[in-house]
């Protein structure tokens, strides 16, 4: 019955009877621990054996003043012995109740009292030390009569790794308890992550489940129930229905000590709508795992991912090819840890097999709660000659938790033939017995044997004079420019300039004229002065040659110009006056020519400012 | 002196190339890179030199060398193979962007262009432009009846295109100065130029560049698809470097 060290047995036997067997009773009274927590349980059994016939012992529990009574369940043997050469059997009635203490200190459990055959029986009162919450030293754990057998899939999907251990439910009737399978997992170990509901009473559903925070591990869902499916627990001497919430397969990223927060859900209890229904917050313990990194020695070539029990194999389809068939080259890794985190070794250049870019695909798969799967790399590899390939043997390091060594995993080499390849059915014709030979392009060029030596300076126009030539072009237009404008402007203004002095020239010309008479010059050269004045006054102010006109023609273009027909008239007979004079010279009055003279002057001013009048 | 130099470079090169060619692909990198030290720049040399460190799996200094001879002769055939080769083979595969970025589709489209003669052509016809100009508008009575006009836009016309092409290859001059390989095998790159700061991704030996600013040792860099980051400035190698003297 007693299967564990440590727990205290108090064994009272009273009344050791001398009478006959038959009508003796034997009454024992024991606790599974000397020390509980006030949030603890301790569990007291009372066998009493009797004879399995007659009157069944009539037992009277202790008053129990120090505890409650959280469960109490009853068990029955009947054993068969010789007492005295006469068979005899005999019946042990167990009965085991849960307490839980209601104060600290010393509290004790009262006798109690068995009535047998009119015979009366107690036991002795048992002492045990309660103490402060989460300090008791827990119940050493036993067979429950309801708890599942070795074997059973409960049982094994505990194993040793009891998510209940250690669990204290105490006096509560919900529970929610978190559990890893393992608390010093390596870094990328799978370790099981579960989250269970323990309660003793109806549970009608769950709300709000909240789950802590996992960012040091990499997850993967394994079970996450949509209804609630109950199994039987008995924890502490107290059933229990335990409900499964969640399972989650965790992957250590790194090494330390990695605190998991508490899990939070929202319990609903009672029975449907037509009783009463409530609800409980609920949070589980926090855990602590402890993250291994990996043990020294890591061989060249391991990648961190490759944590798990994995196996290696190549393959290649088909193994004969012709020359430009493509040909499937398989690599698999396959077994137990993440296979989204493994690394597949690459397939390194095979000289003739042209090889294209590797394509990955991932298959996981959870069995009994441990996540694997397989990747599976294919490449494509074109021969480009005929002849015999040879695949090398590939290797990838890993490193086995379960074992705790690294592991060289190995593909064997392989061969693979290629022929030529068959011709194919052009216009002419089937020509399969002529070989073909696949040209493709791509690969690595020769290397080059001829050395040319190039400048790589600056290209002209980062030279500090390329801008400045630029600029020439310009500044050499704009100069020429710049000369032609000045040589139209000199020559606009001698013309302007000739215009302007007109009158002052016509005025000059008539002194002189008049100094001739006072020297007393021949006449014609007197005329001849006056006209000289006129006329160039004419051709320079009015534009007008005057000594190439008719008289008419004359008239006609200083009439044109917006002189008066008068001054007109008086200009004509001005210059026939002076041809006159010129051409059949006389008799010459001095007072004449001096009226003459004073004409040409009032005429000079008539014509300037008949002139800028009609401007 | 540098007929002496040139001859010596010669026979280092060829003893590169005898070492390549006998499966010795360490001595071919000596002596490549002695050729290198001499200051010869040539784009068979860095196509040999990058199928000498690529035999070693030094597949970054691979991709630079071959970089590096396209940027010597952009036009250069082998060079642009090997390099597509060794990218097929690349670590780093860049989403939404193709396998030739828009940076390196315009430095391929525009580095083949004559840049130097297209300067000088451009010099000429610009100037004659205006000789041009100039002369049609002073008409000289010597050049009556010429046709100045006609080659004044034969000029302009010239100018323009030579522009064209010298603002191009300026244009893929300078992408090429931004332009670096990665040569480290791997390389955080971080939200900013310390080495505290959080990694956003991770490049690989042999992915391009574009070196956008440098700070405290780290590079920001750009990638084809415009994923940017600081890296350090050790972990990659510019395309161009500063002893080419080149200006773009």
């Amino acid at each position: 019955m007693r299967s564990r060290t440590g727990s205290a047995l108090l064994v009272a036997l009273l009344c050791a009877l001398p009478a006959s067997a038959q009508d003796e009773a034997e009454v024992a009274a024991s606790v599974d621990a000397e020390e509980v927590a006030i949030d603890g349980t301790v569990t007291l059994q009372i066998s009493v054996t009797t004879a399995s016939k007659g009157e069944a012992p009539d037992l009277e529990l202790p008053p129990l003043r120090d505890f409650d009574i959280v469960s109490r369940s009853q068990s029955e043997q009947v054993s068969f012995q010789f007492v005295g050469n006469q068979p005899t059997f005999r019946r042990t009635t167990v009965y085991s109740i849960a307490l839980t203490p209601r104060r600290t200190g010393k509290a004790v459990i009262e006798a109690a009292r068995v009535r047998y055959r009119g015979r009366r029986y107690q036991t002795q009162p048992i002492v045990v030390r309660v103490l402060p919450p989460g300090r008791g030293t827990p119940p050493p754990r036993r067979q429950q009569p309801d708890e599942p057998v070795p074997g059973s899939p409960f049982g094994s999907l505990f194993g040793d790794d009891d998510p209940f251990r250690g669990a204290r439910p105490g006096a509560r009737d919900l529970l929610l308890r978190a559990s890893v399978d393992r608390e010093r997992p390596y870094v990328g170990q799978q370790i099981t992550y579960t989250l269970w509901l323990l309660s003793r009473v109806n549970v009608s559903g769950i709300d709000k489940l909240q789950l802590p925070r996992l960012d040091a591990f990499w997850t993967e869902e394994i079970e996450a129930p949509q209804q609630l499916v109950g199994e039987s627990r008995v924890i502490d001497g107290v059933s229990y229905r335990a409900y499964m919430l969640r399972r989650r397969a965790l992957f250590p990223l790194r090494a330390g000590k990695v605190a998991v927060d508490a899990a939070e859900v929202e319990v609903l209890t009672g029975f449907g709508m037509l009783f009463s229904r409530s609800s409980a917050r609920r949070a589980s313990q926090k855990l602590t795992i402890e993250v291994l990194p990996l043990p020294p020695g890591k061989p060249p070539g391991f990648d961190a991912g490759n944590v798990g029990q994995w196996e290696l194999s190549a393959s290649a389809e088909p193994t004969t090819a012709a020359v430009g068939q493509a040909i499937t080259f398989r690599l698999q890794v396959s077994g137990k840890g993440n296979v989204r985190d493994v690394q597949a070794p690459r397939l390194p250049a095979v000289p003739g097999l042209r090889a294209y870019d590797a394509t990955s695909t991932d298959k996981n798969q959870v069995d009994r709660g441990q996540v694997g799967g397989t990747r599976s790399v294919e490449q494509l590899l074109v021969p480009e000659r005929s002849g015999q390939f040879v695949i090398p043997a590939l290797a990838m390091e890993t490193f086995d938790p379960v074992a705790g060594a690294y592991k060289t995993l190995r593909t064997q080499p392989f061969s693979i033939t290629v022929r030529a390849g068959a011709a194919a059915v052009g216009a002419a014709g089937p020509s399969a017995a002529s070989p073909q030979n696949l040209l493709s392009a791509g690969g690595m060029r020769p290397i080059r044997l001829k050395l040319t030596r190039v400048e790589a300076g600056a290209p002209p126009w980062t030279e500090p004079w390329f801008w400045p030539a630029m600029a020439l072009g310009p500044f050499a237009a704009l100069i020429a420019a710049g000369i032609l404008r000045a040589r139209r402007a000199i020559d606009r203004d001698a013309a302007g300039r000739r215009v302007r002095g007109a009158a002052r020239a016509a005025r000059r010309r008539l002194r002189e004229a008049e100094s001739l008479l006072r020297n007393g010059a021949k006449a014609p050269a007197f005329y001849a002065g006056i006209a000289h004045a006129l006329t160039q006054y004419l051709a320079d102010k009015q534009g007008v040659a005057a000594s190439g006109l008719t008289r008419e023609e004359l008239a006609a273009a200083l009439t044109a110009r917006g002189h008066s027909l008068a001054v007109v008239q008086r200009l004509a007979t001005a210059l026939d006056e002076c041809d006159r004079a010129r051409f059949a010279p006389g008799a010459s009055e001095p007072a004449a020519q001096k009226a003459l003279l004073d004409r040409a002057d009032r005429l000079l001013a008539e014509l300037d400012r008949g002139r800028k009048e009609a401007a | 002196m540098i007929g002496a130099l040139l001859a010596a470079a010669a026979q280092l090169f060829d003893d590169g190339n005898a070492a390549h060619l006998a499966g010795d692909p360490a001595r071919a990198v000596a002596a490549y890179e002695a050729v290198l030290a001499e200051g010869i720049r040539s784009p068979e040399l860095e196509t040999n030199l990058g199928a000498a460190y690529l035999r070693q799996g030094r597949r970054g200094l691979a991709a630079l060398h071959f970089e590096r001879a396209l940027a010597l002769a952009p036009g250069d055939d082998d060079a642009r193979a090997d390099l597509n080769e060794v990218r097929r083979t690349n670590v780093d595969k860049l989403e939404g962007a193709e396998e030739q970025g828009p940076a390196e589709i315009l430095i391929r489209v525009l580095a083949p262009l004559p840049g130097g003669p297209a300067a000088f052509a451009l010099l000429g016809a610009w100037s004659l432009l205006w000789a041009l100009v100039a002369l049609m508008a002073l008409r000289p009575a010597s050049l009556a009846g010429a046709p100045l006009g006609a080659l004044a836009i034969g000029c302009l016309v010239l100018s323009a295109l030579g522009g064209a092409v010298v603002a191009g290859s300026a244009a893929a001059r300078a992408i090429a100065a931004r332009r670096a390989v990665v040569v480290a095998a791997a390389a955080p790159a971080r939200e900013g130029p310390t080495a505290k700061s959080a990694s956003t991704f991770e490049v690989h030996e042999g992915t391009a560049v574009s070196i956008e600013d440098a700070a405290a040792g780290f590079a920001r860099i750009k990638l084809a698809n415009g994923l940017t980051g600081w890296v350090e400035a050790g972990a990659l190698e510019r395309v161009v470097p500063e002893g080419w003297g080149w200006r773009g």
